[in-house]
């Protein structure tokens, strides 16, 4: 007994260091892959009033900058307005239209903290479960794709940006219609790269890297980047194609969480199809 | 009791300048510049290493929950804590250390900070990338972000203490 709490005293500064770094490290990863705790994060109430108060003093910085992203796009919308349309034919009679049925929703929200230079980087949003948000809705800005919400707490959320290493977002390159998925390597928060693209297919530089509506969380044709370089993998059959982002991440300001309304029913759906048992 | 009152002061000062400011920071070139090490180094010389590292837990995790970092940075300054006696020990100067001091570049002269802060940041750091990605295959990207990140940092803690260090007339 003696000898045992001889020892104790003696590695005493190791063993404490040992505890409170497990402790350490376990919030850590159970922060990355379990997200399901919500303790220590951002979305923490007090937590995030900090960064309120925060944003709401740089936010003025960024003003001039958002204005003109928002006109963009209000200018945009105008165009879609039934007024700026002309009639062509004056007999049509435009009856209640059930062709079309709403498939998307949008919530805007504002970013108030964000990095960009970790290996991996979440955004924390002002907008929460209560606004109608959900882990895993996609995330995007007037100039491009943001990343998907990683979770949320009553008022806030985080967001899993495209400058994280497994974002693995589906992504089409527009005028070839090759499908492929986004990376980040972590380095540059300007550029990302497309993997999975077989390389006996000729890529036209500058062409269109948009989203691919496959799974649902993303309308189709929002844009990515474009496609700057490309280069052979050593030894694989893939470029490795690497694009800039439409989107500056460094001065992301106000995004929109995408709800798209059928997507329990695409999920439905595809889990009738028959698991292969090999696999 | 001063003593006391002043490390408060600074752990504060630090968590905030930390989380609010260098967090923020997008400089490029995989630059993430973290000065609050300084605050460890300047506690007391005769500091229990239990306390030293209780204060690096406490301290790590304030910044952690401020930047949704999880626990990376309390991991890594802890490691910073537990290096610190063995590195002052093996950098001690000749009659060991006087207790009124603390660990500054005024205090204790440009070589010995150089020495001791310099391998304590570089285990730092070192320890907070590679815990970052955690992955032996990505061991070029943590050798450049160290590359790139530790000088900043430690000219940021020089200029730190210009600013805001009393200068010892002695």
């Amino acid at each position: 007994m003696r000898n045992l709490i001889a020892f104790l005293r003696r590695f005493q500064i190791f063993l404490v260091f040992a505890i409170l770094q497990v402790i350490a490290l376990s919030f850590y990863f159970s922060f990355f892959y379990y997200p399901r705790s919500q303790y220590l994060t951002t979305t923490a109430t007090v937590n995030a009033k900090i960064w309120e108060a925060r944003n709401a003093v740089t936010k003025q910085l960024k003003l001039s900058h958002t204005n003109t992203e928002l006109q963009k796009s209000n200018a945009e919308l105008m165009k879609k307005l039934p007024q700026s349309f002309m009639r062509i034919d004056e007999d049509l009679v435009k009856i209640n239209d059930t062709v079309y049925r709403q498939q998307y929703e949008y919530i805007s929200a504002e970013v108030i903290n964000s990095t960009v230079e970790k290996r991996n980087n979440y955004f924390t949003i002002n907008v929460g479960s209560i606004h109608g948000v959900e882990r895993g809705l996609g995330v995007i800005s007037d100039n491009g794709v943001v990343g998907v919400v990683h979770r949320c707490s009553e008022h806030y959320s985080i967001v899993k940006s495209v400058l994280t290493e497994n974002i693995n977002i589906s992504v089409v390159i527009e005028d070839m219609g090759l499908y492929g998925l986004l990376k980040w390597d972590g380095l540059d928060p300007r550029r990302g790269s497309v993997a999975g693209i077989s390389n006996d297919l000729h890529i036209k530089k500058w062409s269109k890297v948009v989203t691919r509506e496959g799974t649902g969380i993303f309308p189709k044709g929002i844009m990515v980047g474009k496609v700057e370089k490309l280069k052979n993998v050593e030894g694989e059959a893939f470029w490795d194609v690497s694009i800039l982002f439409s989107e500056d991440y460094r001065k992301l300001q106000r995004v929109y969480v995408v709800k798209n309304l059928l997507a329990t029913e695409q999920q439905k759906l595809e889990q009738l199809i028959p698991q292969d048992p090999k696999e | 009791m001063r003593i006391i009152l002043i490390h408060s002061i600074r752990f504060v000062l630090f968590v905030l300048l930390q989380a609010l400011v260098f967090n923020q920071l997008e400089v490029g070139l995989g630059i993430h510049p973290m000065v609050y090490p300084l605050f460890i180094m300047l506690l007391p010389f005769n500091t229990n290493p239990v306390l030293l590292l209780v204060l690096a837990f406490g301290m790590g995790l304030s910044i952690d929950v401020l930047s949704n970092t999880g626990g990376l940075h309390a991991s890594s300054l802890l490691a910073f804590a537990l290096f610190r006696p063995l590195i002052f020990k093996a950098f001690s100067p000749r009659d060991g250390y006087d207790p009124t001091k603390e660990g500054s570049i005024y205090e204790m002269g440009q070589r010995w900070f150089l020495y001791s802060f310099g391998t304590l940041l570089l285990i730092h750091h070192l320890w907070f990338f590679f815990m970052e990605v955690f992955k032996f295959s990505e061991l070029l990207y943590v050798a450049r972000k160290l590359l790139f990140t530790l000088p900043v940092s430690y000219l940021l803690v020089i200029l730190l203490q210009f600013l805001f260090l009393k200068r010892n007339k002695s």
